[in-house]
């Protein structure tokens, strides 16, 4: 049991709001604590040793996505990763590269998601010709609800976008998570959008047709959704309108 | 409904033709390598199997017609010509993308990416290497054969070229393959991905040690 290690945490600071302030490294000391995660530990590094120290959390259980950062290389939630993962009890903490930084581990993806949802239409469409409110709502056939409940999983964390190097180098490419939601909207039946209105928003190089199938997001998406199997899908579908 | 004309769904032809050339273009470099390899079984495999290549069965004197195989080599170079002129569009061409990509990759460390990293180098190497080996065997097809293939590799210097675009092919070609694979969606589980991913370093692997055996090999008949 690795109780009472003392852990190092290398973190990357750097206030964009603060004039003259450069991105720097600073290290912290900590004392382990049994079942310690990395989101328990900034809070006690904010409380006792540093208050200046920016960090986002709200629900501590991998539900809100807002944790998401890189530990030791690997971007994922600060609060599903215990410290005990690491042997050597050192701990590099680096902000999701990509995103709009708020300060040190703190980045703006409420902001991406924003933007993304508005670009690609991710919400429910229904077919407004066919409007009763008297009408009772067909009811979903279960194994639809489960399927869609599968890629509701997303949190918007903001990890896929960062571990996906083709979304690095093309700004416009809609990475996973807008794949992921298309790809929701379109099991939906009462989505009226059909294959070709897809197309035209995921059609392209900056949609399904940009992705290099590099996995950084299926290898590290937190909530293990299938972003392999389903931009393969997209793919194959947008593929099958064409010809 | 059909999809109209535009940019966009020209991305998707795209696509599929860059899959579709890739594959064509593993599947002969493999078949490539296996005949060649033929001179591993001696000079009178190679022999015939050069004859064959130049379909000297189907020629009264039996010598065969050597311009067979520059017909070949003139129709994978445009096979190449259209894969890279789409997968070039793929690659990190500008500097803030370059910057983008090794700011990424120095802070996240991802095995699959490395190895696209890899793919496009090869791809690059590839490029640059591949037209003189085509001009070699194109303008000169008669000389395919134990004696002449040695001559060439051993004596004019050609290994030079030929062993870092063995392992650039070998290694180009199989990501490749996995990558289009696991693109359309060959991989229903993440289980299937690691077995496809051990098949395609075994190729790699496989394919240049016949290579690299078969260069080998030419050095008697120098």
């Amino acid at each position: 049991m690795s109780q009472g290690r003392t852990l190092t945490f290398n973190i990357f600071r750097y206030d964009p709001q603060e004039p003259g302030d450069k991105p720097k490294m600073v290290k912290y000391q900590l004392e382990e604590a049994p079942g310690m995660t990395v989101f328990i530990a900034l809070n006690m590094l904010r409380e006792h040793q540093d208050t200046s120290l920016q960090f986002d959390f709200v629900c501590r259980a991998g539900i809100c996505g807002s944790c998401a950062m890189v530990i030791n290389g690997f971007p994922t939630l600060a609060c599903r990763t215990l410290t005990s993962k690491y042997p050597k009890g050192e701990i590099t903490l680096m902000p999701l590269p990509g995103f709009e930084l708020i300060g040190d581990l703190s980045v703006n993806t409420g902001k991406f998601m924003r933007e993304l949802a508005e670009r690609l239409k991710l919400w429910l469409q229904p077919n407004l010709d066919d409007v009763d409110v008297h009408r009772l709502e067909a009811p979903m056939a279960p194994e639809e609800a489960a399927k869609l409940y599968e890629l509701e999983r997303c949190v918007e964390c903001g990890v896929c976008v960062s571990a996906c190097a083709t979304k690095q180098m093309r700004d416009s490419f809609v990475g996973a998570v807008g794949m992921m939601k298309i790809a929701r909207f379109e099991l939906d039946s009462r989505d009226e959008r059909t294959v070709e209105d897809f197309y035209h928003v995921i059609g392209n190089q900056d949609g399904v047709f940009g992705c290099m199938t590099l996995l950084g997001c299926q290898d590290n998406c937190p909530k293990d959704l299938p972003h392999m199997q389903q931009i393969a899908y997209l793919r194959r579908k947008m593929a099958g309108a064409l010809v | 409904m059909a999809i109209t004309k535009t940019i966009k769904n020209c991305s998707g032809w795209l696509d599929m033709s860059q899959s579709v050339s890739g594959v064509i273009l593993a599947v002969f470099l493999w078949t490539h390598l296996i005949l060649v390899s033929s001179i591993l079984l001696g000079a009178d495999a190679m022999t015939w199997v050069a004859g064959m290549m130049e379909l000297n069965f189907l020629s009264a004197d039996g010598h065969g017609y050597p311009w067979v195989v520059s017909i070949i080599a003139i129709a994978i170079a445009s096979l190449v010509l259209v894969h890279v002129l789409i997968a070039v569009q793929k690659l990190p061409l500008s500097l803030r993308q370059q910057i983008a990509l090794r700011k990424q990759m120095s802070s996240i460390s991802h095995g699959d990416t490395k190895l696209w990293v890899w793919q496009a180098i090869t791809g690059v190497g590839i490029l640059l290497m591949l037209p003189v080996h085509l001009w070699l065997i194109g303008s000169a097809p008669e000389t395919i054969g134990p004696s002449g293939s040695a001559a060439r590799i051993w004596n004019d210097g050609v290994w030079m070229l030929y062993m870092p675009l063995l392992l650039c092919v070998e290694l180009h070609a199989a990501i490749g393959v996995y990558r289009v694979a696991i693109k359309w969606g060959a991989a229903r589980d993440l289980n299937t991905r690691e077995r496809m991913k051990k098949i395609k370093t075994i190729v790699s692997v496989i394919f240049v040690v016949i290579g690299m055996a078969s260069l080998l090999a030419f050095l008697p008949h120098a």
